[in-house]
This record gives C-alpha cells, structure tokens and sequence, in this order.
C-alpha cells in the first residue's frame, strides 16, 4: 500500500487509470527551446580581436543603443480603452527573491513571497487574428474566440552574450536584448504599445494573483522522496530494502507493468501555476511585491505573475488598465503600500 | 591604502574584541549597588566609531566590530543558494523600523531576560516570562531565542521570536556569559541551575565595557540524559563521571579534523567584507535610535525630580 506523504497528492488516492496511463506518455520536460524559437545565446568561442576593434565594437553597440529617457503615459499613443470584468490585462516577469516573515494585525505570522519585479518591457503586440494563426495560437483557440498577445521582456543585458537573429527581435523597439522573454495573452482592450515599462505599480494592494514558474529541480531521485512511498524497516535483518518501490504489479490483472506505475526518475523542473496569492505590501521604490503564500521554484529563478484566473477572486473595480503610470505633475507615489490586514514594522506594538 | 588599513583595523578589532569579551573576571560576577551608569554612556566610551579617512578627505564610517556579537540576527544566513542581497536590505530596512518602536537589548547565551508579550488568554492581557537565555538563533525578522525557567518544579522553555509585534518589551536583567554557546544541558541539570524568581529586578553592572563570563559549573542529574553530553565538548558541566567506555565512544565518533576544514568554516559564515559592509548600513541607524532612548530616560528621569 503506498501512503501518500505530500498534501497535493491526498486527492489522488483513488487512481483513475485511464487518466494516468494517457497523462504518463505525455513529455513534460525538455532540454532545447522550440523549433519556432531563434537560436539566442552566442555560441562563438572567444575570438582573439584587438583592443582597438574591441572598443570599437562596444562604441557601435553605444551608438545603437542609445539611453531613452523614461517613458511617460502622455509620450505613448495609447487609447483610452474601458476596463470591463472580462478585460485580460498584462503579467509581468519578477524573480523569486526569498521568503520574509511578516505579522497580521492579530499577531499572526504569515509567510511571504518577495518577488522583485525586473525591468519589464513590452517588445511587440500580436493582434488576435494573427495570434490564432501561430502553433500555440491555433491550440489555444481551437474552438474559442481568439485574444491578443503582448510579448513581454526582462532583464537588459549585453548584446554581445547572445545572438544577431535574438538582437534584430528588439530592433524595432530599439532596446537592449533582454535575457528573458514572456507572452500574456490579452484581450484587445489591454494591449500596450511597444516599449512600455511594466513595474509593480501594475498590481494592486489585496489583489489575488497566479504565479507561474518552474518547480525546484531535485534530479534523479528515489521512490521514497519522489512519490512518497514508505519504503521498508531500516533493521531487523532487512537485507538491502529501505529505500525501494517493493512490488510493481500483481501478476494477474492484465499481467504486465501498467503505464504509470510510479518508479525513479527525473523529478522537479515542472511548469506549476501558484494560484490566488494574495499581495499584501508593494514597495514601489524598489519594484517589489509581496505575495501571501510561496511560489514554485528556488530563489533567484525567474517567475511570471497574473491576475488570477479564480472566478471567485478576480477584479471586482477597475485596476490599473491597461497598466500603470506615474502621475503626470511629479508627485511620487507612496513608497511602500501595506494591505490593512498586516502589521507595519514602524507602527506600535500589537495589544490583544 | 587606507582603506585596507581600515580593513586590518575591523578584523584585528573583531579578534580584540572576541578575547576582550571572554575576558574571565571572577570578581564581576558578585552584584552591588553601585550608582548608576547607563549602559548607553558606557556604550559610547566602550564603542567608538572608528571615522577613517580615504584619500579623497571623506570620512569613511565604519560600524564597531562588536557590532558583530551586539547584533549577529543582522548578518543572513549563509547558505548561498537563498541568499539575495536586495531582500537582505529591505529585511534590514524592516527590523530597523521594528527597532525604532521597541529596545532589543543586547543579550547572550545565559543572560537572564525579561520578556512582556500581548497575551488574549491572560488576566490583564500581558504575559510576563523570565528566564536564562539558553539559545539564540536565525537570522533577519525571524530571529529567536529560547527562554528557560522552572515553574511549580516545572521545567518552561519558550521560545520567542525577536521581531514579533506582539512583544511589548525585552529586558535584561542579567547581562552575562557562560562558558558554551547553547546552553540545552540545563535540561539535564538539576533544577536549581534553572530558577529564577519571576519578580526578579534587573542588576547593574559594575563595570559596563566587558560582558562578564560566569564560569558556573553545572551539576548534571544522574542518567539517562536527552543528549549525549560527553560527546559534545561542555565546558560549563561538572565532570560527568560516566565509565570509560562513554569516553572511548566519544573519542571514535569524534571528528578532531572539522576544526581544520576551512571551507566548512567559509560556509557557515559571512566574509569579513561583507559584515562591515552590512554593520556599516546599519550603524548609523542603531546610534540614532540608542542617543533617542537615552535622551528619553534622561528626560524621564528629570521629570522625576
């Protein structure tokens, strides 16, 4: 009998077959990109050039990227668009910083996610008609009315790391290449036109999000830690059973291993949505929310935020749409927004 | 150059101030009612700031490096997969901004602490607990320590946590050491190494630059124990006088060669560099906050008269 340890998989102790044996053929993970994708790190070796030529090439990449000025709402053509329930505004790409452990006004601690918005920008926006058009597009809305996609980078950095075909994307926006790129889909209300800053100012205090984000990656690992089983006693006389799966099938019932039979393997590495963390404090001087809850991945890796897809839990007024600006006469925005459930450091102490 | 001569300065400071605070003095273990010294007068002749110049004229300020034992939950813990300078400042940020509302004494493994929480369940909505400090751990807002005391022969430990909002006060009322860092053999102990009365007043100091050492012997209670004591090097017990064969064990399990593993010891510490850089952020805003306490008991106490 195999005891199920992690909570998640509580809900599965009745297997449904059918279900497992068609998920298991399904590849969940691979080590290359799409074949859509443009080959994007440089895969030159260190060429001997000289000092002078070296220079030179760092003055064209000056000259081609030359500092914009901060964007502000008026410069960007946008459209004053309606915000309605059924608006799909943007995500935004943030890293998974760590945990902090803050206190509810109850005395109550609670765990939090900080995650640190990156220096998003919006490369390009593909209207509906040509989205639907694409692999994923097509997939997506198969039988449904199909959105737009805003394609979303973060995180500037040396065009001489990657590859001329991966730069000439971010050509027409005239930006540094950014190391990590996102599609949201959206609806056509909530689309940007490109070179639009998306910071933390995007979200809302007490609003619920999903996060995207691939899970810790544990390797190859055993039965006990990868599904949870039991394993055998660590004495009395056993002889090389601790650690191991035991019997993989009952010999009668269809006489061979069913698919899905749960043994070693790769574990970890896997595209997991966190849904309906609530954000409870946003500093906007640094980019950075925090989220009620954990988010999947390691520290230091690269996350996706939405709004939250739980019906329950969606917008009910109008956020920041399509995204958020700063106020046009100057006046800097509060610097660290808390939600009214949670104990503010500087503020006295709590008495019950 | 002077910038590296400011370097040697923190670091053989760090070794200075290490000998000077297990100086073993005898005699400032007995308590007498001597006038008043705030700690904080003591602290500033004690804990000078040491303002070096760089080549360009600026004054380069640099934290005490007792700063390191005063406050160690300000250093992050040095597991380098979790670690992330930018949530390590704002963490900072935050427990600074906790401090400025609440005095967070400086304490040590054997010191014996007063704490006040807000407590729904009690009579007059506070619960007061005092105990000996017998450990003291984590890093950033979740810092903690461990408080042990015996009730109605009745052996207490709780363990609270430094940065909780629910904390009104923290008061030592015996700022001392003892000869281990964790001091867990107490439950072992006979239970008159762990009372301590719960009206128990806060004792001045004689002499407030150097944190006394006691160099207590416990008297353990006859076996079986929680822990294996004699492997574990104590130096503030009795001798355990446990046969041979207990010893013999101890000398196999032992591992004499973890003292000469550097990199363990890289690992489980934060560089030198780092501290100061860290010390230095923060310094000027814990001087701040001690000059406006100590401002504030002065005013209190003029009142008074």
């Amino acid at each position: 009998m195999v005891f199920h340890k992690r909570r998640w998989l509580v809900r599965r102790l009745f297997f449904n077959h059918e279900q497992i044996r068609t998920m298991s053929r399904v590849k969940r993970r691979t080590t290359h990109p799409p074949y859509w994708h443009v080959l994007k790190n440089n895969q030159r070796t260190d060429e001997k050039i000289s000092s002078d030529n070296l220079r030179f090439v760092q003055e064209v990449i000056q000259d081609k990227y030359k500092n914009k000025s901060p964007i502000k709402g008026s410069d960007l053509d946008i459209e004053k668009t309606e915000w309605d329930p059924k608006t799909k505004r943007s995500g935004v790409i943030a890293r998974n910083i760590g945990v902090q452990h803050m206190w509810e006004k109850d005395g109550k601690k609670v765990i939090c996610t900080v995650l640190h918005v990156l220096d998003n920008h919006v490369i390009r926006y593909v209207p509906p008609e040509e989205y639907a058009k694409s692999v994923i597009g097509a997939k997506m809305f198969k039988n449904r009315k199909p959105l737009g996609c805003l394609v979303v980078g973060a995180e500037a950095s040396n065009p001489e790391r990657f590859t001329r075909q991966y730069c000439s994307l971010f050509d027409e926006v005239g930006l540094l290449p950014k190391k990590r790129l996102a599609r949201f889909i959206v609806t056509p209300n909530a689309a940007l036109p490109p070179c639009t800053p998306l910071t933390a100012g995007h979200f809302v205090i007490g609003q619920a999000v999903d996060v995207y984000g691939k899970t810790i990656d544990y390797g190859f690992q055993g039965v006990v830690k990868r599904w949870g089983f039991k394993g055998g006693p660590a004495s009395h006389g056993t002889t090389k059973f601790h650690r191991r799966g035991g019997t993989i099938g009952t010999g009668r019932d269809k006489a061979r291993v069913w698919p899905g039979q749960k043994m070693p393997g790769h574990m970890g590495s896997e595209r997991r949505f966190n849904r309906g963390l609530k954000i409870v404090r946003i500093n906007m001087k640094y980019n950075i929310i925090y989220v009620k809850g954990t988010v999947p991945g390691p520290t230091n890796s690269i996350v996706q935020i939405f709004d939250t897809a739980l019906p329950r839990r969606k917008f009910t007024e109008a956020p920041p749409h399509p995204t958020y600006f700063p106020p046009e006469d100057g006046t800097l925005p509060q610097e660290d927004i808390w939600d009214s459930s949670l104990h503010v450091f500087g503020s006295p102490s709590i008495s019950v | 150059m002077l910038r590296r001569a400011f370097l040697q300065t923190f670091r053989q400071g760090l070794a200075q101030s290490f000998f000077k605070r297990y100086a073993v003095s005898l005699t400032e273990t007995t308590v007498t009612h001597q006038p008043i010294e705030t700690s904080d007068e003591a602290g500033e002749k004690s804990v000078p700031t040491q303002k070096t110049g760089d080549e360009s004229g600026n004054t380069v300020v640099v934290a005490p490096p007792e700063f390191r034992f005063i406050y160690p939950e300000f250093l992050p813990d040095p597991a380098m997969e979790r670690r992330n300078r930018l949530r390590e400042k704002l963490e900072r940020m935050d427990m600074l901004q906790r401090r400025s509302v609440i005095e967070i004494p400086e304490f040590y493994t054997g010191s014996i602490m007063a704490v006040t929480v807000a407590d729904a369940n009690s009579p007059n909505k506070f619960a007061k607990f005092v105990g000996i400090c017998i450990q003291r751990g984590g890093s950033g807002l979740r810092a903690w320590f461990i408080l042990r005391n015996v009730v109605d022969k009745q052996g207490v430990e709780i363990l609270y946590e430094m940065y909780c909002p629910l904390i009104q006060k923290i008061e030592v009322l015996r700022l001392e050491r003892r000869l281990d860092e964790s001091l867990l053999y107490l439950r072992d102990a006979l239970p008159e190494y762990s009372t301590f009365p719960m009206d128990m007043e806060p004792e001045r100091r004689l002499n407030n630059s150097v944190v006394p050492i006691n160099p207590l012997k416990v008297k353990l209670r006859p076996r079986p124990w929680l822990e294996r004591w004699e492997r574990q090097n104590l130096q503030g017990v009795e001798d355990l006088n446990l046969p041979q064969r207990f010893y013999d064990r101890a000398e196999k399990v032992a591992k004499p060669w973890e003292k000469y593993d550097l990199m363990l010891h890289y690992r489980k510490t934060i560089p030198a560099e780092e501290q100061e850089k860290i010390f230095a952020e923060v310094h000027s805003q814990l001087q701040q906050q001690e000059l406006k306490r100590k401002l504030r008991r002065r005013r209190g106490s003029d009142n008074e008269y």
